[in-house]
């Protein structure tokens, strides 16, 4: 049932996970689970599964890397998990009320609109160069390169940041994905973290959204590990190429590189929401 | 919230260091072995199933290194709460707990 091909193209789903992970926050699952089901014919069920096994690996592997470097905000992350449990835990009765097909649309818009702020805002910076002034309770500094020091930010929004990980959590187990797609965009363009900061944020919170999930799925008998096993390996090495390339290009390129998968996703979206 | 007189986030703890530099540097290390066990489990097994050899041990490996893998992020939030309740953090202690007795209302979903 595993081939070689198909254990090595599930290996490079998982790099461009891994890849995605360590530069914008994201698990990949959204792009994996159309990739799976679509290109490779599985069955949703397993897609899903093997996509939040990927989630999980690509938020592990990241946060462990960038732990040290004051890019992860603990206590925002850990306050914002919160909505996003709640969120994933009242995912079965949103599946009840929203037809899959309707939701898909409507998250095809809203990535269209998310693209279009992050690329009118692609010149401003949430960064503030002056290292004394107080970042408040859940704001937090770092040492960043490409403004040569120690920056400080503020959080802005807070009731919108948990509306955005509430959502995140509420679509994750539906369609298969962690959120960062979601949270990392509005993170940056209206809670005022800067991009790197909300990247590496999300990336610790993603394990967790998933993890409710995959266990149900495992526990179900729908999680292979033979299946999760290349998936794993995969964002291994994609999360090591991907942490040099995304260590040297500015935020700039990133914030287009984000908007470019807002589009990718919203047609994809669009795609999958007409039978 | 810390309110010990205003003191900002990321003044020093009593053993000198910052309060979330220890916490940080503790889930690091949680995720980097959670990290590198489901990973050696899962080469290995998938290289054992390959050659068709002791293809029982290597189901064994392949499932133990999934377990560690999902386990991971659980063991994650479980030293943020007794890292939380050892800095009597008690708005955080009750946040982490709550997400933690989500991910366990999730092993009571998948098995009863």
């Amino acid at each position: 049932m595993l081939t070689a091909t198909l254990a090595f193209v599930i290996f490079s789903a998982g790099a461009v996970a891994g890849g995605l992970g360590v530069a914008l926050g994201l698990g990949g699952g959204i792009f994996l689970v159309p990739f799976l089901t679509l290109a490779l014919g599985f069955p949703l069920k397993s897609a899903a599964a093997i996509s939040l096994a990927t989630v999980i690996a690509t938020s592990s592997a990241v946060t462990a890397q960038r732990t040290g470097s004051q890019l992860v905000n603990l206590r925002f992350g850990m306050l914002l998990e919160v909505a996003t449990t709640a969120g994933s835990l009242l995912g079965g009765i949103t599946a009840q009320f929203v037809a899959e097909s309707t939701l898909q649309r409507l998250f095809g818009i809203v990535a269209i609109a998310v693209a279009a702020v992050m690329l009118g805002r692609i010149n401003r910076r949430n960064v503030i160069l002056d290292a004394t002034i107080d970042p408040g309770r859940l704001g937090g500094r770092f040492y960043e390169e490409e403004s040569g020091g120690v920056v400080t930010y503020r959080v802005k929004r807070l009731p919108l940041a948990l509306t955005a990980s509430f959502i995140a959590g509420n679509v994750s187990s539906l369609l298969g994905i962690g959120g960062g797609i979601i949270k990392v965009p509005v993170l940056n363009a209206w809670c005022g973290m800067p991009l790197r900061a909300a990247a590496a944020t999300s990336a610790l919170m993603i394990g967790v959204t998933a993890t409710g999930g995959a266990i149900i799925y495992y526990g179900r008998g729908d999680l292979q590990p033979l299946l999760a096993a290349p998936a794993v390996l995969g964002v291994q090495a994609g999360s090591l190429v991907g942490g040099r390339l995304a260590y040297g290009a500015s935020v700039k390129w990133l914030k287009l590189l984000m908007a470019a998968l807002l589009v990718i996703v919203a047609v994809l979206m669009f795609l999958r929401s007409t039978p | 919230m810390n309110r010990d007189g205003g003191v900002a986030r990321n003044d020093a703890a009593a053993d000198g260091q910052p309060r979330s530099a220890r916490l940080e540097r503790t889930i690091g290390e949680v995720l980097r072995f959670g990290t590198i066990a489901s990973s050696t489990m899962f080469a290995i097994g998938l290289l054992m199933t390959v050659m068709k050899y002791q293809t029982a041990v290597a189901g064994l490996l392949l499932n133990a290194g999934l377990i560690i893998l999902l386990a991971t992020p659980p063991a994650r939030v479980i030293v943020s709460v007794i890292e939380y309740v050892r800095e009597r953090d008690w708005a955080f202690v009750t946040l982490t707990f709550i997400v933690l007795l989500a991910l366990g209302g999730s092993v009571i979903a998948a098995y009863f």
